[in-house]
């Protein structure tokens, strides 16, 4: 009897304070349906509780993010006009004084408590979510793959030549998140219906790691966008291409606008690889050169093998761009590359006297 | 050194699959500030700072950096590539760094060590070398290697 | 034990501080008096905490578990109420005093395991208090932890910005700090004492 009495009355404490607790979550968790106002025009009405990067999504709004909310990357900066709270230790270490001035957040840490007023650049809204399937993987060289991917029947995507697209990367293996990663989009922008893009392994990388050693002909594949304002600029300039590695992708896709427009601009594309292994569609460039009214192909291989048999320009791509450019002429580069490779050449491009305005390159 | 709740923060972010494929700790089940603080003493009893080892790596990383990838004869004796891939990485601690690997290999005696910019970046700021069994850790031992390669020069 | 309940809530703040005369509740006290603001902050928390969960131990205990005879259960008893309490607190600081929230992080939970509020609510039944002494007993004590947690940060403020040996950093210094405030309150246990 005595056990029995010890034993209700302590549940019965436990129950009530379960139940005030759960009480309390209900009335004091719950934010109702709250009101989000973007750029002053279009309005939201989002159940609270959420980050707000997830809620956008789920109203089919992208903000760029590779980390996939976990406050890593850094990139998912929106302007939190009002509602957004104070600023949260997590982001600190990635804004600027600047930006902190002008109210940006990192959108994966603020929570939707109440009605917000956020300012978001026009061009996200057009970005979508797509589901496709892997049409083709086909090896470019040791390192380096050539990914071909179909929408979903009836879909089609809407881009510029040069932006880019965030690939899903599903969990696998040891990687329990989903991340996001960037690649170009190597497609002619009029072939609505498919995308190609050109991967190269990263050592380590968590995506690339998965597109080499997971993904197969005929898997389902998630992917938004489209990014990016690295894109075709509309004058009359002579055109620099500088690009090595996977960078060939996104000049690829301008190069088919050139060739279907017949823009008839000078263009030269520089392409830098460290030896013969690594050099790849030669002669797609080639076609290029007849199908684009102006355009010359220039590749060049820095570290040539003797079994290569080069015959091309050799040295690095700076000192072959140095040499083929003029000094202070009319000309507008697009570069794509390693950081190292991009910040080398924006170099020696300015010593030529081509202002910083002029040269183009993604950031991401 | 204690184990703050910003520290444990950062350690759930090296975890592998969440910033890197596998992680910046390895198989080493120590608490971040306790590895932090072992590596400080190791270094310390070289008669090294984080700052003077993070330099070293730096200066070497940026004479190779010059050559996009391809191979590049560092002073006599070091042969230094400096693999460039687009995109950026995340660092545990904060901020974003350039995704590249640096492979330095002395071609008298066949040794080769490798490390990452953001190895740079987190030994130089926070004093933190990775974790046991990690395929980026800097061991100390391997750093009076890379003092021995400054010599080189 | 017929103290009048006004004396016991200056004695708990002043000559009986749980902090200083009992030294209980060191953990959190030790860590968050790094920085003003979320020491008062967390200061306030505990005034809450403790004289809600003082009151509520009392009629818990008072009417329910002594009238079964339970009173062995009191620890498991105690510390239930005290969860229950702090995670409440927790869901309105996130909801109506975000800054607060973030500032305290993990050491809110804390509490929980803030032996001070414990020791208060078995002091009560030590000593046998009244509904409104133990009432008094748990706000002058919350008031008291928060009076000394704030007023160590203030001095660890201002200590920052002098040289301290190395071996006496943080911890080291902070409690000889405590020592010394101790034995200023000593100073003034003519005024009542309690215990």
């Amino acid at each position: 009897m005595a056990v029995l009495t010890t034993t209700t009355i302590i549940t019965a404490i436990g129950v009530f304070l379960a139940g005030l607790l759960t009480l309390a979550e209900r009335f004091l968790l719950n934010y109702g349906i709250c009101k989000i106002v973007v750029n002053g025009e279009k309005t939201y009405e989002i159940k609270g509780g959420n980050h707000l990067l997830g809620s956008l999504q789920q109203h089919d709004i992208f903000i760029p993010s590779a980390c996939g909310g976990r406050g890593t990357c850094g990139l998912c900066k929106v302007a939190v006009l009002e509602g957004g709270g104070p600023l949260l230790p997590t982001e600190t270490p990635y804004l600027t004084a600047e930006e902190i001035e002008n109210h940006f957040r990192l959108s994966c840490q603020v929570r939707v408590r109440n009605d917000l007023n956020i300012l978001i650049p026009e061009e996200l809204f057009s970005i979508r979510e797509y589901h496709a399937k892997v049409i083709r993987i086909k090896d470019l060289t040791y390192d380096t793959k050539y990914l071909s991917l179909g929408l979903a029947e009836g879909e089609t995507v809407d881009f510029v030549a040069g932006q880019y697209i965030q690939l899903m990367i599903p969990t696998y293996g040891k990687v329990k998140e989903e991340v996001y990663r960037a690649y170009s989009v190597a497609s002619p922008q009029t072939l609505k219906t498919q995308i190609d893009l050109i991967i190269r392994r990263v050592p380590q990388g968590i995506s690339t790691t998965y597109v080499f050693d997971y993904l197969k002909e005929g898997d389902s594949i998630t992917f938004n966008g489209p990014y990016g304002d690295f894109f075709l600029r509309d004058n009359s300039r002579e055109i620099i291409y500088i690009a090595g590695g996977s960078g060939l992708g996104p000049i690829k896709s301008m190069l088919h606008k050139m060739a279907e427009e017949g823009i008839d601009r000078k263009a030269t594309f520089f392409f830098g690889c460290v030896s013969g292994k690594d050099l790849y569609f030669v002669d797609e460039m080639k076609e290029f050169e007849d199908r684009v009214p102006k355009f010359k192909f220039v590749p060049a291989l820095s570290n040539p093998e003797a079994n290569d048999g080069w015959q091309g320009e050799t040295g690095l791509i700076t000192e072959v761009v140095d040499r083929h450019i003029k000094e202070d002429g009319e000309y507008e580069a697009y570069l794509c590359g390693s950081p190292g490779m991009i910040d080398a050449s924006i170099k020696v491009l300015k010593s030529k006297g081509i202002p910083e305005e002029h040269i183009f390159f993604d950031k991401f | 050194m204690k184990q703050t709740p910003k520290l444990d923060r950062i350690q759930r972010l090296m975890q592998p699959g969440v910033i890197s494929k596998e992680g910046f700790l390895g198989n080493d089940t120590r608490k971040l500030a306790d590895i932090i603080e072992d590596d400080q003493r190791l270094v310390a009893s070289l008669g090294l700072t984080h700052e003077m080892i993070a330099d070293v790596m730096e200066e070497i990383t940026d004479a190779g950096r010059e050559t996009f990838g391809s191979p590049k004869m560092v002073g006599k004796f070091l042969k230094v590539t400096v693999e460039g891939s687009m995109g950026k990485i995340a660092s545990p601690f904060g901020g974003l760094y350039n995704k590249e690997n640096i492979t330095v290999l002395n071609i008298e005696t066949n040794e080769s060590i490798t490390w990452t910019t953001l190895n740079i970046h987190m030994i130089r700021d926070h004093g933190f070398y990775q974790g046991k069994g990690s395929c980026y850790r800097i061991e100390p031992k391997n750093i009076a290697k890379i003092f021995k390669l400054k010599q080189m020069i | 034990m017929d103290i009048n309940p006004i004396v016991i809530f200056f004695a708990s703040i002043s000559t009986s501080n749980i902090v200083l005369t009992n030294f209980l509740g060191m953990c959190s006290y030790l860590s968050i008096s790094r920085d003003l603001k979320a020491s008062w902050g967390l200061g306030q928390a505990v005034i809450f905490v403790m004289t809600t969960t003082t009151m509520l131990n009392f009629l818990v205990y008072k009417y329910i578990l002594v009238p079964a005879g339970l009173e062995y259960l009191r620890y498991i008893v105690f510390i239930i109420i005290v969860a229950a309490f702090v995670q409440l607190i927790e869901m309105i600081l996130e909801r109506y005093m975000t800054n607060l929230y973030y500032a305290l992080g993990i050491f809110l939970p804390l509490i929980t395991v803030n032996c001070a509020i414990l020791g208060v609510a078995l002091f009560m039944v030590i000593r046998e208090y009244t509904f409104l002494q133990s009432l008094a007993y748990g706000a002058g004590g919350g008031i008291g932890w928060a009076l000394a947690i704030v007023a160590l940060a203030g001095i660890r403020e201002k200590v920052d910005e002098t040289k301290i040996p190395k071996g006496l950093q943080g911890a080291g210094f902070a409690l000889i700090v405590t020592g010394i405030m101790a034995m200023a309150f000593i100073g003034l246990s003519g005024i009542a004492n309690i215990q």
